[in-house]
């Protein structure tokens, strides 16, 4: 029996790999991940936005800005550096500069004394210095705003001409031109009024942080004006509380640990899913093809029907893993490619997954899925004369399996483990998805033993009853299974 | 003793009797015609032998056991709906056919290539069956039911659809199974091939038997007619059903047309005539056609001189 079954699988895996189909579909997932990087740093705008203040009250409104804006990306700058360091333990690269320190909201004075420490690219120096080999460089995120000078044709404008003189250089196609124009009046503070021109929608981002600005410098110039020393006026409206900030560390903190450890399971369930319903449509390709070709006779008259379609599902189930073993590979040489940046990255991902039990449960719950739902591609097969005739089936079978899992894995990644998720766990169409999902949250052990019992016992009944259903549709060609007809198959022991 | 017993089968879809009460067996060596109209039952039997589908009732005793998928080693069989898969070669469809039937790789491969070459395909072994002509995959598939040299070669309507060239190619390989042992048992239901190859017949009406035996004892079921032309009234003639008269009645030497009694051999009238003295100046025998057989004991419905 065995024999044939692997004669039978040899052939459809022969069959599949002469699909042009499957090679297409093999190569995009590695490509679109090679891609998506690429992509992604070419889609991602990186450049910052182009700021021109024009300022008729003297520039102090001006300075004012640009020093805020400055303010921002330092402490941005200081952020991302705290986390880098943490992450990677490299507080030796300075232990009493700020960038080191994780526990505060950056203030004034830390900026001040990061800029005094010589900024970012005395930061980077002293980080090579105590890198370790493997840890990736500290790469700084663009900032957010540049700010250029008044084009003469601008300044030179006043009302509605200064507003002409804007939208003619938003407008305009050259490279460095302006996205926001701020104009500050000759009668400020006086009159306080400030025109704000944008090319787009202005960023929130930009009006919060012009507004404050602004308004502590009114309210600076308003407290010298009642008598305050500028001095005076100044550390008023400097004053600003000590936020002590405690935050766990890089991949440490509930929500984010939650996501990383749920990568590779969520992971293996979309690839679950994916390969499924690759392998799951060339295994009803091929038994299609044996039905309209009236070959099934020459074959069952040399096989089982049972050898016939367990043969089926091992040579899906093999070229399901063949794929995802090229996939791994191909991740794999990624890893090894990108030295300890995606390694780094996927250590902590790993984790969930990396032990014996838990390899041994991916495995049964893997292989388990695809038995169950390649099944019943392989008896819609055996009912239909042609492709056209399996789509009506197809649809609702797919449709009942897919959408469930989707809102699944979007609940999975909200970290919701509710009725849905337990309900979907325990419903042996969607266990594997449902159990490899979640073992990245933790899944308690009588759970995944209770599971996997329910879904051993699914598989056999369905293999009892999808086979009586191939055995019987099989040489009943031309004949529209009805219900009554299906029902009959399904109960019949042998014709 | 029997390659194929079949007794008492009857097999059943629901309401609809397809096989009904048949016996038969079928020798080593010997080419079984298995004649019938569509819906005779035949392809229903021969699948029973095959084990694809089981009988109602009845037992079917085949190369010494119940039908089994592990006999199909000694088993060839060529449906009715022949088909292959596009994209293998025609070796490899031969081969993975003589694989599934338990043989060695080189062996199915070796006896492939050698019946390929009988058929005059050779050239094309590497050739996929979707690049090939209809003609050309029959044969192919012909190859495949024949690979494993079987004991028991069943060919369920094999010359449907058959170039009278590939049709005598087909004659030829049956007898060929003939004659290194192999019982033959082929469905047809077009006349000339079962008179040309068939040592036994069956004839199935809505799955019951209606005869069985030799073409000469097929013949023997239809009354022999005779074309005489004689000096006195042959209706008088012991054996003669009726006789009437050919063209306007002449004097003396009349023309008659003669149908004799069931199981009535014409030499019996003949040696009457001689003994009583009845004048003959023509003595013409015409035995009835396996066609005229089938049309009385089946039904004209199907049937092809």
């Amino acid at each position: 029996m065995m024999d044939n079954i692997l004669l039978v699988a040899r052939r459809e895996i022969r069959q599949i790999l002469t699909m042009k189909s499957f090679w297409l579909t093999l190569l995009i997932l590695p490509v679109a991940l090679a891609l998506g990087p690429i992509l992604g740093d070419t889609l991602d705008d990186s450049e910052p936005a182009r700021v021109v203040v024009v300022d008729r009250s003297g520039g102090a409104a001006a300075a004012a800005l640009e020093a805020r804006f400055a303010d921002d990306d330092d402490r941005d700058i200081l952020r991302s550096l705290s986390r880098y360091v943490q992450r990677y333990g490299l507080e030796s690269a300075d232990p009493g500069a700020p960038w080191t320190q994780h526990d505060r909201w950056y203030t004034a004075a830390d900026i001040a004394a990061f800029r005094e420490g010589g900024g970012i690219e005395s930061a980077i120096e002293r980080l090579e210095a105590v890198r370790p080999e493997g840890v990736p460089e500290f790469e700084p995120d663009a900032r957010e705003y540049e700010f250029q000078a008044p084009p003469p044709e601008l300044a030179a404008q006043e009302g509605e001409g200064f507003a002409e003189a804007a939208r003619e250089l938003f407008d305009s196609e050259a490279k460095d031109a302006p996205e926001v124009i701020v104009l500050v009046g000759e009668n400020y503070p006086e009159d306080p009024r400030i025109g704000l021109y944008a090319a787009n929608q202005a960023r929130s981002s930009f009006v919060t942080a012009l507004q404050d600005t602004l308004t502590g410098d009114l309210r600076t110039r308003l407290l010298a004006e009642r008598g305050l020393s500028a001095e005076d006026a100044a550390a008023i409206q400097a004053a600003a509380p000590a936020i002590e900030v405690t935050t766990p560390p890089p991949g440490d903190g509930a929500r984010e640990a939650l996501l990383v450890r749920s990568i590779v399971p969520l992971a293996l369930a979309y690839i679950l899913m994916m390969s499924l319903m690759l392998s799951g449509s060339w295994m009803l390709q091929g038994s299609v093809e044996e039905r309209s070709n009236k070959l099934l006779e020459s074959l069952l008259a040399c096989i089982r029907p049972e050898e016939l379609m367990y043969g089926k599902l091992l040579g899906g189930l093999s070229v399901g893993l063949l794929m995802i073993a090229v996939w791994a590979g191909c991740a794999g040489i990624a890893a090894y490619a990108t030295q300890g940046v995606i390694a780094d990255m996927i250590r902590p991902a790993l984790e969930p997954v990396s032990a014996p039990g838990i390899i041994l449960a991916i495995l049964y719950f893997f292989i388990a899925g695809y038995i169950l739902i390649s099944a019943i591609f392989v008896a819609i097969g055996a009912m239909v004369d042609s492709m056209s005739e399996a789509q009506g089936y197809l649809m609702p079978v797919l449709l009942a399996i897919l959408l469930p899992i989707t809102f699944l894995l979007q609940a999975i990644l909200a970290g919701k483990e509710g009725l849905l998720v337990q309900v979907l766990t325990w419903v042996p169409l969607w266990t594997p998805f449902a159990v490899l999902a979640r073992l990245g949250m933790g899944i308690e052990t009588w759970v995944l033993v209770g599971t996997g019992i329910l879904l051993a016992a699914a598989i056999a009944l369905e293999l009892i009853f999808l086979g009586r259903l191939f055995r019987a549709s099989l040489l009943a060609t031309g004949q529209k299974p009805s219900t009554k007809r299906l029902i009959e198959r399904f109960r019949a022991q042998k014709q | 003793m029997a390659i194929l017993e079949v007794s008492n089968l009857v097999k059943r879809f629901g309401d609809v009797l397809a096989v009904d009460d048949l016996s038969f067996s079928v020798a080593p060596g010997e080419i079984f015609g298995f004649l019938g109209g569509n819906g005779a039952g035949k392809t229903t039997t021969l699948r029973m032998v095959l084990d694809i589908i089981r009988p109602t009732s009845g037992s079917i005793i085949v190369l010494g056991g119940t039908p089994d998928r592990r006999k199909a080693g000694s088993i060839g069989f060529l449906p009715e709906e022949r088909g292959l898969y596009s994209g293998m070669s025609a070796i490899e469809t031969i081969v993975y056919f003589g694989r599934l039937k338990g043989m060695s790789a080189s062996d199915a491969r070796s006896r492939g290539m050698e019946l390929l070459e009988r058929f005059d395909l050779a050239v094309r072994a590497k050739s996929d069956i979707g690049d090939m002509s209809k003609g050309m995959a029959q044969k192919v598939q012909l190859a495949t039911s024949l690979v494993n040299d079987p004991e028991l070669l069943m060919l369920d309507e094999p010359f449907s659809g058959l170039d009278p060239v590939n049709q005598g190619l087909l004659e030829n390989e049956i007898l060929r199974a003939s004659e290194r042992g192999a019982a033959v048992i082929f469905s047809t239901h077009v006349m000339q091939h079962a008179e040309r190859l068939c040592d036994r017949l069956l004839l199935l009406r809505k799955g019951r038997k209606r005869f069985e035996g030799t073409l000469e004892e097929a013949r023997a079921q239809l009354p022999a007619s005779l074309t005489v032309i004689s000096r006195g009234d042959p209706r008088s003639i012991p054996g003669v059903a009726f006789a009437h008269r050919n063209g306007e009645a002449q004097e003396i030497w009349q023309e008659w047309r003669v149908e004799l009694e069931p199981g009535v051999a014409p030499e019996r009238v003949l040696e009457h005539c001689t003994a009583n003295g009845i004048g003959l100046r023509r003595w013409d025998e015409r035995h009835a056609s396996l066609h005229d057989i089938f049309v009385e004991l089946v039904g004209g419905e199907g049937v092809e001189q």
